[in-house]
């Protein structure tokens, strides 16, 4: 058995380019975003700085030394077995002076150019109560003190959870509270394939467009609709590294443009040829003609409808958005709202149970707990992020006026339609439309 | 995979959905019904409609949505032959293992296929899927569904077990997924079938701390770096439309109005009994009171017997203290503005509002997921010239 012999799709560059904004985990824990340009010097800080060309044509993944500006290609770490001991902190007491080497000797070493391991061989030699310490508490100190002293980076392959988890770290209410576990089932539940057909509204810094992207592998459609004038900034879409082919699926409109029975006041771009005074009016024009077309074969796009899915994580009132662009979703096709606050998934839950295009309408939230795993210390990690944000899901679905519910002949019980096992509350006035989604489950 | 097609046609996968709890699928082969507790139907009807119709059953009694298959749906209408994977969990490997189009991906062992769907999904028609499954009988029947499901070009199913024998595979996958009881077994196997000019991951999936455990420390021995581990859920909320709360001054507004009723009670029987001092005859007195009561406190008919008895005994603590008729019918005509204006505070009946709160149970553990990459192996040592890291001084 063999994998095929097709050449696969590039999604992203395989190796870092000139021209990239790649993310470097630091020897803190920290990712930092950094663009690597052809014969520049790339800064870091307390780090210090290297020189880009190291980094070009290299593979993601890698871990690196930075020796006086250059990069040393070096082993990735592996979890290190502890040998536990009969040690205890016994006879460690807080605010003792255990360290003789003071911060100017350090500065100093650091200067003279001494390796980070050096400085921390010596801190642990003159360290009072360092053979005191449990075998736990000496790895700790290590770790603490390399992450201090040690200029060692790994440069992160951009993959979607590499970055989702970078904007969620670095700011999360840019990205609208989207954690990569609420990312991944949103996609997921968006049924996003190669060759689909997509919607989405997104006002989470492209997240979300980047995810779709990712997962349509430059095969499909995917309009988005914003509230610019011009194409809509996605900075996320930065970090994707994406190839061209990539992105290629991806067209927008904006609130007016994507209104049918509005016709998009454009400037005129058919100018006789005998009216074009020179080479510069003549791209301009053509430009502009070029912009003209790609708005009207988007407007055309959506007009037809038949969308696979509509993905929507906006901070406009979700229902207003539905009922714009859930005409253009096709029968069975996914709706799939976002939100960092429950309580607004609440009411859309609410206004789409009483309608009968949205069958069984659903309110989860997304829970994820990362482990630290070392050898004898696996346990949850003492911080973790409190939310990762809301997800409603509905299909939709065509109604048939003549259906009805197998439980009818019981309508004359009031309430005889809304006794659902999940406690759900039934709104709609008449029971008629009541039992449009829930009759079913009564019986 | 499935029919991309608008409308429902004869040979199609459909999802029939009868409820939330109750979903199935089948092949529409006209000739054939389908029939429920939900009503009766034939497939032949089906045929032209399009996907996610509502569909009334042939009595008129009961109604289905027939629906296209997603890996989703089929997750919730699948036959479970072993413990499935679920949204959560699947959509998680995904992500992190980078599976997307082309990627070719093994997974170990197959078992009811829900997690093989999902990944057939994002490779696309030209990735590829190895699947290994120990069990005989459950290899024959995923290997019918994956041809029922047009997956037959993507997917080889192998009946092997992958712990003792390997995946007959040498740097060939981009990713692998176990879920097997002991993967700790299959950890060098799997990096044998892993490409080795690119970063790769894999994913095992375990239900207990003591295999993860174990995983760990053979995934650390074969080379492989960046071990983590994510437990993660889904939390699923009930929304309830309920009458917005009250607010505490209302019945603050209530409980005075109370108050005053009952205040007006009190002094309107001191003064019916001042008068029966006048008067001795008992019953009279009784009737006297009650039509003075209806004349001038109608507010007062909104009041219990309960506290027509509480009252009573007011009236009898009260019994004999002196007091004035003037000051009995100032006071009467204060309490009964007051009491009427503290009626009329109250607002009409409040608007509803939505709320949510996660179900009451819910599945409260799927596995552990231990995540690790394997990076490609070092390149040798680089040449002592390093001047292409240098950029050229001009």
């Amino acid at each position: 058995m063999s994998a095929p012999a097709t050449p696969e799709f590039n999604t992203r560059t395989p190796t870092i380019q000139s021209g990239s904004t790649i993310l470097l985990r630091l020897p803190n824990g920290d990712a930092k975003a950094v663009k690597i340009d052809k014969d520049s010097t790339v800064s870091l800080g307390r780090l210090g700085a290297f020189y880009a060309n190291g980094l070009i044509n290299e593979p993601f993944g890698r871990t690196y030394d930075i020796v006086e500006k250059k990069l040393t290609l070096i082993p990735p770490r592996t979890l290190a077995e502890v040998e536990d001991t009969d040690a205890t902190n016994e006879y460690i007491n807080d605010g003792e002076f255990v360290q003789p080497l003071t911060l100017e000797e350090i500065q100093a070493l650091k200067q003279s150019g001494a390796h980070a391991s050096e400085i921390i061989k010596m801190q642990i030699e003159q360290h009072a109560n360092y053979s005191l310490k449990t075998e736990y508490s000496k790895e700790k100190y290590k770790k603490r003190k390399e992450a201090k002293y040690s200029k060692v980076f790994t440069t992160i392959e951009p993959t979607l959870f590499n970055v989702c988890e970078y904007w969620f770290k670095k700011d999360q209410t840019r990205i609208r509270d989207i954690r990569v576990d609420a990312l991944s089932q949103i996609l997921n539940m968006a049924n996003i394939r190669p060759g689909g057909r997509y919607l989405a509204v997104d006002d989470a810094s492209g997240l979300i467009v980047s995810g779709i992207l990712e997962r349509m592998g430059g095969m499909g459609r995917l309009i988005t609709i914003c509230n610019t004038d011009s194409p809509p900034a996605y900075p996320v879409m930065v970090n994707m590294n994406f190839t061209n082919e990539t992105a290629a699926p991806l067209s927008s409109l904006n609130w007016a443009t994507a209104d049918q029975s509005h016709t998009p006041v454009v400037p005129p771009s058919d100018v006789p040829s005998d009216q074009i005074k020179s080479d510069r009016q003549k791209s301009r024009l053509n430009k502009r003609k070029a912009a003209t077309d790609l708005l009207n074969s988007t407007r055309e796009d959506l007009f037809a409808g038949e969308f696979d899915a509509l993905i929507v994580a906006s901070e406009y009132e979700p229902f207003s958005i539905l009922e714009k662009l859930v005409p253009y979703v096709a029968g069975s096709g996914s709706i799939v709202v976002q939100s960092p606050y429950g309580q607004i998934l609440s009411d859309l839950h609410t206004k789409l149970r009483a309608l009968p295009g949205y069958l069984c309408p659903s309110v989860t939230e997304v829970w994820l707990r990362r482990y630290q795993v070392l050898p004898g210390r696996t346990h949850p990690t003492m911080n973790t992020s409190g939310s990762g944000g809301f997800i409603l899901h509905a299909i939709k679905v065509y109604n048939d006026e003549n259906a009805n519910a197998i439980t009818s002949h019981r309508r004359s019980k009031p309430n005889a339609n809304s006794s659902s096992s999940n406690g759900k509350i039934i709104i709609a006035a008449d029971p008629a439309d009541a039992s449009m989604e829930d009759a079913n489950e009564t019986s | 995979m499935w029919s991309t097609a608008r409308e429902i046609a004869a040979g199609d996968t459909v999802i029939i959905w009868l409820t939330r709890e109750v979903v199935q699928s089948l092949v529409v082969t006209p000739g054939k019904d389908f029939n429920s507790k939900f009503g009766n139907y034939r497939h032949s009807d089906f045929i032209g409609m399009p996907y996610g119709s509502k569909v009334g059953s042939r009595t008129g009694k009961g109604f289905i949505h027939v629906l296209r298959p997603t890996p989703e749906l089929w997750t919730m209408a699948l036959p479970h032959r072993t413990q499935i994977l679920y949204i959560a969990d699947i959509s998680l490997i995904i992500s992190y293992l980078d599976i997307r189009r082309d990627s070719r991906v093994i997974e170990a062992g197959t078992g009811s296929g829900s997690f093989s769907h999902s990944v057939a999904r994002s490779i696309g028609p030209s990735g590829h899927l190895w699947s290994y499954e120990f069990h005989e009988a459950r290899a024959k029947k995923a290997r019918e569904e994956f041809a029922q499901h047009g997956m037959s070009d993507i997917v080889t199913l192998t009946h092997q077990n992958v712990c003792k024998d390997g995946f007959n595979l040498t740097d060939a996958a981009d990713s692998v997924f176990l879920d097997l009881p002991a993967p700790w077994d299959a950890v060098e196997h799997a990096k044998q079938a892993l490409r080795k000019d690119r970063t790769t991951r894999i994913c095992c999936f375990s239900p207990c701390m003591e295999q993860v455990l174990r995983t760990v420390s053979a995934l650390n021995d074969a080379g492989f770096s960046d071990i983590t581990m994510y437990e993660t859920l889904v939390r699923p909320h009930d929304v309830a439309h309920v009458p917005a709360l009250q607010s505490v001054t209302e019945v603050a507004d209530k409980l005075k109005k109370a108050e005053g009723v009952r205040e007006i009670k009190r002094l309107r029987q001191i003064a019916a009994g001042q008068r029966s001092h006048e008067n001795p005859h008992g019953e009279k007195r009784k009737r006297s009171e009650e039509g003075s009561e209806q004349e001038e406190l109608p507010v007062a008919e909104a009041e219990d017997s309960g506290s027509g008895k509480r009252l009573k005994t007011d009236d009898e603590m009260d019994d004999g203290t002196p007091s004035q008729d003037a000051d009995v019918s100032r006071n009467l005509d204060e309490l009964s503005v007051h009491t009427v204006r503290a009626g009329a505070s109250i607002p009409a009946p409040p608007a509803k509002i939505s709320v949510s709160k996660a179900i009451p149970e819910v599945r409260g553990h799927t596995s552990y997921l231990t995540f690790a990459t394997l990076l490609p192996p070092m390149p040798p040592a680089p040449p002592e010239d390093t001047a292409s890291q240098v950029p050229e001084t001009t």
